[in-house]
């Protein structure tokens, strides 16, 4: 095994510097939306809320980090028990996993506008959501209210937290010859680097180098992804191999016999990622081996023509409103769930956006920075529209392009 | 002078008188037989009954062995190991070295003299993983004058036995899906075709004990519960006494040794058989390493336990010296260095060499081609570029040096001949990180004065063996690995002795049965190892090895990886293109995204329709 898989899980670094950047997204929306309701009208209770956010979100990344590191630790001390012999096979199914997960993940996180945008959504909703639904309740309602601030970045970091934690779980146990031992470095690294650049570029410099950066980091999470679709059916060959051969022919060697010359289409007797150091790296990024089946090799390419596929029709709808050759039909439209909930939506306007968003603004906090009930007026006059536009357009993410 | 003259020729007539002709007429075929106690299996009988007959004869007698092949889908052959074969080269055995295979339903007449050989040797086919499946047995050759004394003379025949067929086990291991060449793991030590074997012995008498180990793959470790064996003869050399508590033996070895037992009978004793482990590819847990046979003094006295040893403290057979105290060969006329090797060729399956060359069968037997090759007979390439053949010319001194680069224990045997142990250097460990150890001409151990010598010798791990003998028995000699499984994966080299004697030769020339047996197998008698017998030179369409796997890219690597970077950067492209391409409509698109109810989350949407699109 090499040395880099023991301390350093290169995987793991790319998907927590990832999560961070998503993370910083998510704190600075929360302050602007503070800022914007309460920022002007109190300053001390501003103070006090973004306190509440912080140690919501420190508390949050804080259990996540517990959490992730007992599931981790309980994975490998187990790991011997559970898969035994079939190890190669479970490596393979992991690492389809990992692909789907981070595919389909990785898509709808690659812009930070839309990025910012939902965080939007989301956290205005669940705003304006505590108020109302804890209006029976009265002691749990009083409390959440009193600690709105606190809870709602606590459990929507803990909720991504676990996210990045699966994600992570994943993406470690699907590098070859990985231990435990290698997840505390790259984590703080990742923790580090990720909140750095993301506040960096999110209030530093401009959106759109934020914007370079995730686009960035999300194409290495591909070449991540497509290597660990390409392994996996790497993997699944070698499970057949070594189960034909009654043994663990990959740790014999680099050599002749350590892999099935029959369905190879190439082979190195070097650089093999279990054993020499520095291609384990190689083996996390790009999805290396030493030896190419013609399914491994297969599957690299068949992820990526799919991918293309899919991003072109992606942009098409994007910019036509529909998929080519159908004009009725979107993409969401193709997934089961969107038939399965049967909630065909009507399209938002762009004045119901405006009412979630100035209803946030509405939001009120008592002295104590208890969230009070809101005033609800969905019948503003021409003037506070134009008052809360000005407010939106200061929020909205605005692309220098 | 005229008295002595007399009494030698009378000697030579009395000699000539007494040696018998021993006939036998032997029939293969199949039977089932429960040999360890374990599993039915088919085993390969003679003339319908199993095990093999022994074979005992007196110095000098003519054995006259009719083989009938009796099985309807395979030939076969028989060998006499250590046999010399002096002026009978073609009846050695080895197919497509010294004769044509025996088809079905056909006979071979092998028809040779014993006026060489003394001792203890054994007979077996030498075709493909035959004699696993039980066809072979022990072949003794009485002397009047033996020089030791002794009461009575018994044979001991050790040997593993498998539970399935080799044409089963063979096909498991000749495969791609055993890349390690990882040899068949045998199932249990047999010991004279049984486990757990009763000899009944005499109190104070002097048993001469012939042990031949007749197995296919694993030495063994064999020892007597407190009895010490006096080592007398081995592979058909008498050696000067020498004691010890235990042997090892490895496969086609023979050891005779002389036991004296005690003069009680109040108890019985435990004959220990122990496999090698160190030779198996893995031990599985169910295997018993430890066999115990017995020595019964008296039937009515308990069968004794297991006996169990401090240490393997075995007799080191190099230290050996023959009786006759022949004296070391000098330097050598010819010098023949290999190097053992284990590799996979191309279609993945793992075969053994002699410098990258693993032993494929030439299309004409090698003797033939040196019987009908004339004067080219005397250059190596007419007997093939693959069957990695020598000539040796007449009277040298040849000069075997082994180095094994493998990193097991070999036995390699070599027909024809015994030879001197000059060197055999110790093991060379590869999991302390010792490395192959290869024979240093100018720095090795001083050569023994009086060299053990014998027919099979093993080399010790990464090690490395020195060899001499004289090249005074014209003929075809085989010099090869004794594991069965090795032999199958080409562990042989071919020595084509003095050919011009062969040709020269009246009683080595073929005989008409051995024509008839080559014509009905459809093999030629003539020509080189391509079968051209016009032009013995050209060797166009001989049998060759399959190729060594390429190091590195071959031209579909090149094409898989260019396709997989060039699909990789296209589409990172497109994912980088899509990224920083412009959104209109973000919140509108997330809410559609995250699928709320956008009633719920609003109410009513009836006014402010004027105001603008905030994206803007």
């Amino acid at each position: 095994m090499a040395k880099g898989s023991k301390v350093f899980n290169v995987s793991v670094f790319f998907v927590v510097f990832r999560e961070c950047l998503e993370a910083v997204v998510i704190v600075s929306v929360l302050l602007s939306f503070l800022k914007q309701s309460v920022g002007q009208q109190d300053v001390n209770i501003y103070k006090r809320l973004r306190k509440q956010v912080w140690i919501g979100v420190a508390a949050g990344l804080f259990i996540c980090l517990a959490i992730g590191g007992g599931f981790i630790g309980a994975y490998y001390s187990l790991q011997n028990d559970i898969f035994g012999s079939a190890e190669d096979l479970w490596e393979g199914i992991f690492c389809m996993i990992a692909t789907v997960m981070i595919s389909i993940m990785g898509i709808a996180m690659l812009r930070v506008n839309k990025l910012q945008a939902k965080w939007r959504v989301k956290i205005a909703r669940a705003l304006l959501d505590i108020p109302e639904r804890k209006r029976d309740r009265f002691k749990i309602g009083h409390l959440t209210r009193r600690y709105a601030m606190f809870l709602l970045p606590f459990f929507t970091v803990l909720r991504e937290g676990l996210e990045a934690v699966v994600f992570v779980a994943g993406a470690g146990i699907t590098t070859q010859g990985s231990s435990a031992s290698a997840y505390p470095l790259p984590v703080v690294v990742g923790l580090i680097a990720g909140t750095a650049v993301g506040v960096l570029l999110y209030y530093g410099t401009s959106k759109s180098s934020m914007q370079v950066f995730l686009v960035a980091s999300t194409c290495i999470l591909y070449l991540i992804s497509a290597g660990l679709f390409s392994r996996g059916a790497w993997y699944f060959e070698n499970y057949r191999y070594n189960k034909a051969t009654g043994g663990d022919a990959s740790e014999s060697g680099d050599g002749n016999g350590s892999y099935n010359i029959r369905k190879a289409v190439y082979h190195v007797n070097c650089c093999n990622p279990e054993l020499d150091n520095g291609w384990d790296i190689f083996n996390a990024l790009l999805g290396w081996q030493n030896t190419g089946y013609l399914s491994s090799m297969l599957c690299y390419n068949i992820y990526w023509l799919v991918l293309m596929i899919v991003v072109g029709l992606m942009m098409f709808e994007e910019k036509k409103g529909h998929l080519p050759f159908c004009k009725h039909l979107t993409l969401r439209q193709l997934s089961p769930t969107y038939w399965l909930k049967n909630k065909k939506k009507d399209e938002l306007t762009q004045t119901q956006k405006d009412e979630l968003f100035k209803k946030v603004e509405k939001l009120n906090f008592n002295e104590d920075g208890e969230l009070g009930q809101t005033a609800i007026d969905t019948h503003c006059d021409s003037n506070a529209s134009e008052n809360s536009k000005s407010k939106l357009e200061a929020n909205v993410v605005t692309m220098s392009k | 002078m005229f008295l002595g003259w007399l009494a030698l020729t009378a000697a030579l007539a009395v000699q000539s008188v007494l040696a018998e002709t021993h006939v036998y007429n032997w029939t293969t075929g199949w039977g089932v037989q429960n040999v360890d106690g374990g599993k039915d299996r088919p085993v390969i009988t003679c003339n319908g009954q199993w095990p093999w007959p022994d074979v005992r004869v007196k110095k000098g007698d003519r054995i006259e062995l009719y083989l009938n092949n009796g099985f309807d889908d395979r030939n076969t052959t028989l060998h006499f190991h250590g046999m010399f074969q002096k002026n009978s080269s073609q009846m050695d055995g080895p197919p497509m070295v010294s004769q044509c295979p025996i088809g079905p339903g056909d006979t071979f007449l092998y028809n040779f003299t014993v006026d060489g050989n003394v001792g203890t040797y054994w007979y077996h086919s030498h075709t493909k993983g035959q004699y696993q499946d039980g066809m072979r047995g022990a072949f003794v050759i009485e002397d009047d004058d033996f020089p030791y004394d002794y009461d009575e003379d018994v044979v001991l025949q050790l040997g593993e036995w498998y539970h399935d067929v080799a044409d089963v086990l063979n096909k498991d291991f000749m495969s791609v899906y055993n890349p390690t060449g990882a040899e068949p793991i045998p199932q249990n030590l047999i010991m004279n075709n049984t486990r757990n074997m009763t000899w009944e012995v005499e109190p104070d008498t002097t048993y001469l004990l012939r042990i031949v180990n007749t197995g296919g793959f694993v030495s063994q470790y064999l020892w007597i519960e407190d009895h010490e064996m006096t080592v007398v003869e081995v592979d058909g050399v008498y050696t000067e006494k020498n004691t010890t508590d235990m042997l090892y033996i490895t496969t086609a070895q023979r050891y005779a040794v002389l036991i004296h037992t005690k003069n009680g009978t109040s108890k019985n004793f435990a004959i220990m058989q122990k496999f090698d482990d160190t030779m198996l590819d893995l031990v599985p847990s169910d295997l018993q390493l430890n066999t115990t046979n017995y020595m019964v003094y008296n039937k009515d006295v308990a069968l004794p336990e297991q006996n169990y040893v401090d240490e393997l403290d075995i007799l080191d057979d190099f230290y050996l010296v023959p009786h006759d105290k022949v004296e070391a060969y000098g330097d050598p006329d010819y010098q023949i260095v290999v190097n053992v090797t284990m590799d996979n060729l191309r279609s993945g399956i793992n075969y053994a060499f002699f410098n990258n060359l693993t032993y494929t069968e030439p299309k004409v037997p090698t003797l033939l081609t040196a019987l009908s090759a004339g004067d080219d007979a005397v250059n190596a390439e007419v007997y093939g570029s693959n069957t990695h053949a020598y000539v040796l010319e007449k009277d040298e001194i040849i000069e075997i040096v082994l180095n094994n680069q493998d990193t097991g224990t070999h036995p390699f045997h070599l027909h024809g001949h015994v030879f001197q142990a000059m060197v055999r250097d110790q093991a060379y460990d590869d999991a302390l990180g010792e490395v192959p150890h290869p024979y240093l001409e100018d720095d090795h151990p001083a050569f023994p004065e009086y060299p053990m010598m014998r027919d099979t010798l093993y080399v010790r791990p990464q090690s490395n063996f020195v060899v001499r003998f004289k090249a005074d028995n014209p003929g075809v000699w085989f010099f090869h690995c004794h594991i069965e499984w090795h032999l199958t994966q080409g562990l042989a080299i071919v020595l084509i002795e003095d050919p011009l004697s062969i040709q020269a030769s009246h009683g080595q020339q073929l005989t008409d049965n051995h024509k008839n047996v080559c014509k009905n197998v459809g093999i030629p008698t003539k020509g080189n190892a391509a079968g051209n017998s016009q032009d013995y030179m050209n060797l166009a369409g001989e049998n060759v090895q399959e190729k060594f796997i390429p190091t590195g890219f071959t031209a579909k690597g090149i094409v898989a990886m260019t396709f997989s970077c060039l699909a990789a950067i296209l589409g990172l492209i497109t994912i980088a293109f899509y990224g920083l391409m412009d959104i209109k409509n973000v919140e509108e698109k997330v809410v559609h995204d995250l699928d709320l109810d956008i009633t719920e989350l609003v109410g009513q949407d009836d006014s402010a329709s004027e105001i603008r699109d905030v994206t803007k």
